[in-house]
């Protein structure tokens, strides 16, 4: 099959126009990374129409007749091209949004996106306050959207799967149910099995001053490699943003009572490199992005955990570690930090959870969310529906909202149906991972010397480099052979983690 | 008051506008303040496309309509009504002459020229630099193209930056100053050096930057909204209505950043001042770049190295810094006053600071006009600085390369820093009559009346009338370089003994 070297007329055109919207989408990013960053407090409201606008405008070159036109004139063309050409998958990937961003009125958009500048703003108020009053009438009208979205897509089998559509392309609530209903059976009474065994945090008991920590993720960072441009800063919830090729962004939120930043600085990591990895010739193209949120915290977790909590790491890592802290880890060896870093701890914090219990904490939202999309629950019962979960699932009070149910601030930004692709993106990353460790041999003795190379060009080739240009389950079965599947994820809990 | 629909929408369409315009801000705030350089191609690419739209949706024919259905005079001259319907005609008029492929052309070829004038600057390189300022110069003449014939084809550029200013005014003006200045630069040489060796030192940035906030933090600075961070070239910009974003450059063998801080902090509160009823309108901001650096200048000039200031602030100075424990007060005032011809214009004292004013405005006229070549910039920029100033320029970084303003590709831009420096004094004079004991407050460190007359006064006006009615308003003249060069001679002649 021989192909026209020169892209058709209307494919150029059609690029063109995409390139302006990954640019809207890339300023949208920004934005939020300065809101989240650096903006001063007071600026949020007119932020928020700011953002509003953006986004409207975003959607508005989106959903034109205009781009239909050349979707129309692209349909030969894409057929043509077939399924793994960068062209046809850019047709495909710019069909599917368009018809769903269709569905959607421009004004809801912006309304949506207002919402949640000043969500964002409330939330933020509300958590420092511990008030979840505060938060409760944005919370509403986020849910009373998020309704109003779920109706633009009646053929969705409910409110919720037009949600998770967003985030994960082909994915529906039934077989995320399905899929959490098997590890629930697992990790309940793995954390049960847990809970009578002693925990040693005397690794953990620091302090660890701030600017060490900083020293310890800039030289991860660089063994990683890859990163040598980011920037890393500081927010209450940690996060990555790529604002434009060539320009990633970290934050992480230090605390000198523990070493939560390092982990979360190599998961932010994981997001970045995935960015980062996507074919520069994907940019200023739809596909130039990670192709799920599932399929994106599979990489964060990747690098977190199956990387950074694991016995090669922290025999390379530990030396350099206990130099930076020589009080807090003077005593304490290697073994002893690692079984500490991988504790098995019922407590209150999603992201402070460990690998067993943070599935519970997931599975526990999904459900919530669920309940209070259908309006099964009221948003002022809130707080004691999470409390008296929490109570019943790890079996731990929650002292107030702060540390129960307004931790969190995707509800704010207006991200439901968002939560399960964390835990998706567990078993995912397994499944990943083993391919890898097929291919690539021993890893923790690659990573016990410092090299980390071999793991991430083998990602990089496998998985980052296609950005969108397959469906999250499609790249899955390209890469491991599979669909999502929980059972490796459930052996390597139950193989690390078991009595 | 304003119940017409069309009205109504007409508001609306600009208020998407300007939020393109808040988010453009942040996009250059971020590629000034915090973007990895290797972010700056895309970077470019999202600027040229935000322009673009921002520019398609201005002139877009809905809001040319609307514009067409509604007249001013049904509306009160004072009314925000008639304000807006005037300027957004005049801004509209101009808007649509020029191609939006042009206006993204030329904030693509900035962004990527302000990338490299860092790196050109640092290794005094200028031949890295020439060709994205050949490649503004050409853009800029191509929108000069866009407009019809003016007295001067420099009147086109300059009116960007100072509506319905002609360069044979400010000509006039510059004439004035330079025939005033001239002489008095040489009087003040005449009469010996000051001492201001203990300006220089070793100051640490840190304490520095503290310093910095603990001056604007007095002016009116909030953490609730507004920031101060680290630039090469000091700079303000607001990217939305309680969002106030000024920064400085802490070197570390100097306290300049402390000027350079209430510079820009005298841009902010302009910009902060301006009336809530005309955000997200086009009349929200300053109304033209000299009546901005007016304020600056008084922050940083009339305030900043004023005599009664320093009284209150010095001995926290002191405190900061304990190099000058055994300067006294007396000295310190003159060493930051101290009149003396010297290379960057960001450092120039009060009367210097005009010629090199004076300077780019000539060469830029004769850029635009082609009767010097760009790659001849070099020399003739130092041949002036000789003939003006009698200085020697030791490389380009101290000559050509120094500012960031040609490689934004901003032509026109530089007389406006003269004619602030007019305007500043016209306008601190008129508050003086109104506050009265002026120098009493700032003795007792007090700036609020100040502020306050200065924000009910100008800032609230926005962009409510012209340049000019907004002078004669506030003043009750035109602009006028008289009172200015009295204030320079007053505070500067040497005291016949």
């Amino acid at each position: 099959l021989s192909l026209a070297t020169a892209s058709p007329p209307p494919l150029d055109r059609l690029k063109a126009r995409l390139a302006e919207i990954d640019d809207l989408h890339r300023l949208e990013q920004l934005l939020d990374w300065d809101q989240h960053v650096f903006m001063p407090r007071a600026g949020a409201p007119v932020r928020a129409e700011a953002h509003g606008t953006v986004t409207r405008l975003a959607h508005e070159l989106l959903v034109s007749d205009a781009v239909g036109d050349l979707l129309a004139d692209c349909a030969p063309l894409e057929r043509e091209l077939g399924h793994d050409s960068v062209d046809g998958a850019l047709i495909r990937v710019a069909r599917r949004d368009w018809e769903r961003a269709r569905r959607v009125p421009a004004e809801l958009i912006g309304e949506l996106n207002r919402t949640s500048g000043v969500a964002v703003a409330a939330w933020e108020r509300a958590k420092a306050e511990s008030d979840f009053l505060f938060f409760a009438p944005q919370l509403e009208r986020q849910l009373e959207l998020k309704r109003e979205y779920a109706a633009c897509f009646p053929e969705a089998a409910t409110p919720y799967d037009a949600l998770l559509e967003d985030y994960e392309e082909g994915m529906t609530t039934t077989r995320v149910a399905d899929v959490f209903r098997e590890l629930r059976a697992t990790l309940v009474p793995l954390v049960a099995d847990l809970a009578g065994r002693r925990v040693d945090q005397a690794a953990l008991q620091g302090p660890f001053p701030i600017e060490q920590q900083r020293t310890a993720c800039a030289r991860i960072l660089e063994a990683f490699g890859g990163a040598d441009s980011w920037r890393l800063d500081e927010t209450v919830h940690p996060f990555a943003s790529a604002p434009g090729l060539g320009d990633v962004r970290l934050t992480t939120k230090f605390r000198t009572s523990d070493l939560t930043a390092l982990f979360s600085t190599m998961h932010e990591f994981g997001h970045g490199i995935y960015e980062a990895g996507v074919d520069p010739q994907l940019a200023r193209t739809l596909l130039g992005t990670g192709t799920s949120a599932a399929v994106h915290e599979s990489q964060s977790r990747s690098w977190e955990n199956l990387v950074g909590r694991s016995d090669g790491f922290w025999r390379w890592f530990y030396p350099s570690l206990q130099s930076l802290f020589p009080t807090a880890l003077g005593d304490i060896d290697c073994e002893a930090f690692v079984g500490a870093v991988n504790a098995v701890r019922p407590g209150l914090i999603r992201v402070d959870a460990d690998e067993v219990t943070y599935g519970l904490h997931i599975i526990m939202r999904f459900e919530l969310e669920q309940a209070m999309l259908a309006g099964d629950i009221a948003v002022d019962d809130l707080p004691e529906a999470w409390n008296a979960r929490i109570r019943a699932d790890l079996g731990v009070e929650v002292p107030d909202d702060a540390h129960g149910v307004l931790q969190d601030i995707h509800w704010g930004i207006g991200l439901i149906g968002y939560f399960p692709t964390y835990q998706l993106g567990n078993v995912t990353s397994v499944q990943i991972w083993r391919r890898a460790a097929e291919e690539l041999g021993d890893l923790d003795t690659q990573f016990a010397r410092g090299d980390f190379e071999p793991l991430r060009e083998w990602l990089r080739e496998h998985v980052y480099r296609f950005g969108r240009m397959y469906p999250p389950q499609e790249l899955l079965e390209h890469v491991t052979g599979s669909v999502l599947d929980p059972a490796p994820y459930l052996d390597y809990l139950r193989t690390k983690f078991s009595p | 008051m304003s119940t017409n629909p069309k009205l109504e929408q007409l508001r609306r369409l600009l208020a998407e506008v300007e939020d393109l315009r808040n988010a453009s801000t942040v996009l250059f705030w971020d590629m000034r303040v915090k973007m990895p350089p290797s972010g700056s191609q895309a970077r470019a690419e999202a600027t040229a496309t935000v322009a673009r739209l921002t520019h398609e949706k201005f002139v877009s024919k809905e809001i040319g309509d609307l514009l067409d259905g509604l007249d001013e005079n049904d509306y009160d001259y004072d009314s925000v009504e008639a304000s807006l319907l005037r300027v957004t005609k005049r801004d509209y008029q101009k808007a649509v002459r020029v191609p939006p492929e042009l206006t993204g052309e030329m904030r693509k070829a900035s962004a990527i020229a302000v990338s490299a004038w860092g790196p050109a600057k640092e290794k005094s390189d200028f031949a890295a630099l020439l060709p994205h300022l050949e490649k503004n110069l050409e853009l800029r003449r191509r929108y000069v193209e866009c407009f019809d014939p003016a007295d001067e084809t420099y009147d086109v550029l300059l009116d960007d930056y100072e509506p319905l200013m002609k360069t044979a005014e400010v000509r006039a003006i510059f004439d004035d100053l330079k025939r005033e200045l001239g002489p008095l630069i040489k009087e003040i040489a005449d009469a010996g050096e000051v001492d201001s060796s203990f300006l220089t030192g070793d100051f640490d940035r840190d304490a520095q930057r503290e310093f910095s906030l603990q001056v604007v933090r007095r002016l009116g600075f909030t953490d609730d909204e507004w920031r101060l961070d680290t630039t090469e070239h000091p700079f303000m910009c607001s990217p939305g209505e309680h969002d106030v974003r000024i920064t400085t450059n802490f070197r570390p063998h100097d306290i300049h950043s402390i000027f350079a801080s209430m510079h820009e902090f005298g841009h902010g509160v302009y910009e902060w001042g301006v009336a809530p009823e005309l955000q997200r309108t086009p009349l929200g901001t300053g109304v033209s770049l000299a009546v901005h650096e007016s304020q600056s200048r008084t922050w940083e000039n009339l305030v900043g190295r004023s005599r009664p200031f320093w009284r209150y602030w010095y001995p926290q100075l002191q405190e900061a810094f304990p190099h000058f424990a055994s300067v006294d007060e007396g000295a310190f005032y003159r060493a930051i006053n101290k009149v003396h011809p010297s290379l960057i214009r960001i450092d120039a004292d009060e009367v210097t600071y005009n010629m090199h004013i004076i300077l780019r405005f000539e060469l830029e006229q004769e850029l635009i006009d082609g009767r010097v070549d760009l790659k001849d910039l070099p020399q003739e920029w130092n041949a002036r600085m000789d003939e003006y100033l009698g200085i020697g320029v030791p490389d380009d970084a101290h000559g050509v390369l120094q500012d960031v303003h040609w490689a934004g590709g901003s032509i026109g831009y530089f007389p406006t820093y003269a004619l602030g420096n007019v305007i500043s004094v016209q306008v601190w004079e008129r508050m003086k009559e109104d506050v009265g004991d002026v120098d009493e407050q700032l003795e007792r460190g007090e700036v609020g009346e100040i502020r306050e007359w200065l924000r009910t006064h100008l800032y609230v006006l926005g962009r409510k009338y012209t340049p000019q009615e907004t002078i004669e308003r506030v003043t009750g003249s035109r602009i006028d370089p008289g009172p200015y060069v009295r204030y320079l001679r007053e505070k500067l002649a040497p005291q016949p003994a």
